[in-house]
């Protein structure tokens, strides 16, 4: 049961004119240039989204305890990407014909959000995106993060912040870009040939599940959170009451239970340089489901476990003519597939998958910048959870293996701060296995190298 | 210092004095509501105790009160302009009340100036004479005229001394091209050069409390 990997998948990471509205501040206060974090970013998020600076429409009671606290404008930003992809060779047509599809494609738009990002009451705040895909060609939610956060100051002027998170994607509440969520690359392309293995932690439970967490951060320095998730579909109806739920066993991959999230993170800063490092997982016990009246499936009996922990740092230089970041992190998973090994699903029933990403960012004046980052998905050989093609097709792998590596290299200008055009190539050394005849039909890794362009435009 | 410097400086202080900050008559729940916002919100640039660690925010620990207090009107009413006044402060100062300013210029005010950062090698000697001397043969008066001998800056002058090389030479070149307009400065940096200003910003940076 190999889930789609989350490498190449459709970006989600973004950063809204709302907040620099309703802080009245430019947007790098928050970032080093959109969307990637900086402290005082960090700690805005912490703080859950509330530091407003407009004028308040106020309620308060008699004892002077604040009922309300509503800006004059709503925290409303507009997204959207525009992109062109070109792969390096085409697929094979998708009807079997003798011919290949078209190997460029334009998405006009790749991605249309709505957000609204900002305060809701003076301890809550919200990031909540509504997203039109043209792959999925439907309005749907897209990463959300609704927050309660407080401080408490001690004696020794030291703070505590604290708070609690609900959102429906793993690693989207956190504060650093070194984690899935909102790292990189913070955009991508979404006609390219995706691998056939990712992590369950690394997107490939986005907006399928929610969860609730709580966090402190200590001194702007120690983080710790601790947190559930459980099974939220969009779509999902049940069968027997045509209502949103229960979910039975028609639908697929279902958490049996609470899957239980957490994240320790340590952050040092010092001139103009700041230091992360940090651990990361989540434990997801999943029933395959999927079932039909002619094949039933049941949401109780074997089900597969997968148990993510990850380890992440991100460095950052912060000048006023030149920033530069880089960021790295390393996940493990270890599957248990008793329900799919007992369907025949995959050959073993204890499989391995770890996905490692490095990647180092130089902007200079935050206009001009160049990405440069490293990719590699390594893990156990099963010829069923990676199952070889019986006629030419690209998500498969001929050997068994989820092996994936290669480089992302970007460009980037910023001809003004919410407005930015990319350039993008990738490049695939090993895809699914092999660099060569990876797919049996001899078709090469490197045949699914993308070029990709984007216009992206936040407002 | 010609009259009109003199002149200048005179409308400086006086209208440094009209704002002055009133940090006798604030109560506790003023000092503890600015001690908060302080932590909770100004630390995360400003540092600790308002020893910022990233040197494009300014050291606000021991600074003077009326000068801060000076500051977050100024911004408040949106006529202090230099880029980083502009992108970050505009916004932050936008709804301080009066009470919350004078309590966070307080706040500010009663923590330990920052210890001197020893970097710089002989430019510190020529940052030294220029502060102290002044290049009167080409227009540049002497800094310590105003900000004192150690830098140690007045009720109508900012205390210079510990503050990082970065923000002051950003200072220096926002009064020289009138982003931050105020005459007096403007007057002193118009005549001056990029290397002179590196050497007077570290000499400044390097000095401690009791310099």
């Amino acid at each position: 049961m190999a889930a789609l990997a989350a490498l190449l998948a459709t970006p989600m990471a973004h950063a809204v004119p709302s907040f620099a509205r309703q802080t009245g501040m430019t947007c790098e206060a928050c970032h080093t240039v959109y969307p990637e974090l900086n402290h005082f970013g960090r700690m805005f998020k912490a703080n859950g989204y509330t530091l407003d600076n407009l004028k308040q429409v106020r309620g308060i009671t008699a004892k002077k305890d604040e009922m309300l606290s509503l800006a004059d404008l709503p925290p409303l930003s507009a997204m959207i990407q525009v992109s062109y992809t070109q792969l390096a060779k085409p697929l094979p047509d998708g009807t079997g014909a003798p011919g290949h599809s078209q190997s460029g494609t334009v998405d006009f738009p790749q991605q249309f959000s709505i957000f609204y990002a900002g305060k809701i009451a003076p301890h809550v705040g919200a990031f909540l995106q509504i997203t039109y895909g043209n792959d999925s060609g439907t309005i749907g939610i897209d990463n959300t993060d609704i927050r309660y956060a407080n401080n408490f100051i001690f004696e020794n002027d030291k703070s505590l912040v604290y708070g609690l998170t609900i959102n429906n994607n793993p690693t989207v509440q956190d504060l650093w870009n070194s984690t899935p969520a909102f790292g990189f690359p913070y955009a991508g392309t979404n006609a390219g040939v995706s691998p056939i293995a990712g992590t369950q932690i690394d997107g490939t439970l986005a907006q399928d599940v929610a969860g609730i967490s709580a966090y402190a951060m200590w001194n702007e320095q120690l983080y710790a959170e601790l947190g559930v998730y459980r099974s939220a579909k969009q779509g999902a109806v049940n069968p027997v009451s045509g209502a949103a739920g229960p979910l039975d066993g028609t639908t697929s991959n279902v958490l049996r239970s609470s899957a239980p999230y957490f994240r320790l993170a340590y952050e040092y800063n010092w001139g103009r340089n700041s230091l992360e490092v940090g651990t990361y997982g989540a434990t997801f016990k999943l029933y395959p489901g999927g079932g039909t009246t002619t094949a039933p499936a049941l949401l109780s009996g074997p089900f597969n476990e997968f148990r993510d922990v990850a380890e992440d740092f991100q460095y950052q230089f912060i000048a006023d003519e030149h920033v530069f970041s880089l960021t790295g992190t390393r996940i493990h998973e270890n599957m248990n597939l008793d329900a799919s090994y007992a369907a025949g699903a995959s050959a073993n029933s204890r499989d391995t998958l770890t996905t490692t990403r490095v990647n180092a960012n130089y902007y200079y004046q935050r206009k001009y910048g160049g990405t440069l980052a490293h990719f590699a998905t390594t893990g156990s050989i099963d010829n069923v959870l990676y199952p070889a093609p019986v006629a030419p097709g690209v998500v498969t792998s001929a050997n068994g293996s989820p092996e994936t590596t290669g480089w992302v290299g970007e460009l980037n200008y910023v001809p003004w701060l919410n407005m930015k055009l990319s350039l993008q190539y990738t490049h695939f050394g090993k895809f699914n296995g092999a660099s060569t005849n990876y797919d049996g039909f001899n078709r090469n890794a490197s045949a699914n190298d993308t070029t990709y362009l984007l216009f992206w435009l936040v407002y | 210092m010609s009259q009109r410097h003199l002149s200048i400086l005179l409308g400086l202080a006086a209208s440094v004095l009209l704002v002055s900050a009133h940090a006798d008559d604030l109560d506790a729940a003023t000092r503890a509501a600015a001690r908060k916002v302080a932590i909770g919100t100004c630390e995360n640039c400003h540092g600790p105790e308002g020893h910022s660690i990233l040197p494009k925010y300014p050291v606000l620990a021991g600074q003077h009160a009326n000068y801060l207090a000076a500051q977050m009107h100024a911004f408040k009413a949106q006529t202090r302009g230099d880029p980083d006044a502009l992108g970050y402060m505009w916004g932050m100062a936008a709804t301080l009340d009066d009470d919350l300013i004078t309590g966070l210029a307080d706040y500010y005010s009663r923590q330990k100036p920052e210890a001197g950062k020893l970097v710089g090698g002989p430019a510190l000697a020529h940052g030294k004479d220029l502060y102290l001397n002044g290049d009167p043969a080409n227009g540049i008066p002497a800094c310590a005229t105003c900000h004192g001998p150690g830098a140690e800056g007045s009720d109508a002058f900012p205390r210079l001394a510990g503050q990082h090389s970065q923000y002051l030479i950003k200072q220096l070149k926002s009064f020289q091209s009138n982003l931050r307009n105020v005459a007096v400065m403007h007057g002193v940096a118009q005549g001056m050069k990029s290397e002179e200003m590196e050497a007077v910003a570290l000499y400044l940076q390097s000095l401690g409390p009791k310099a």
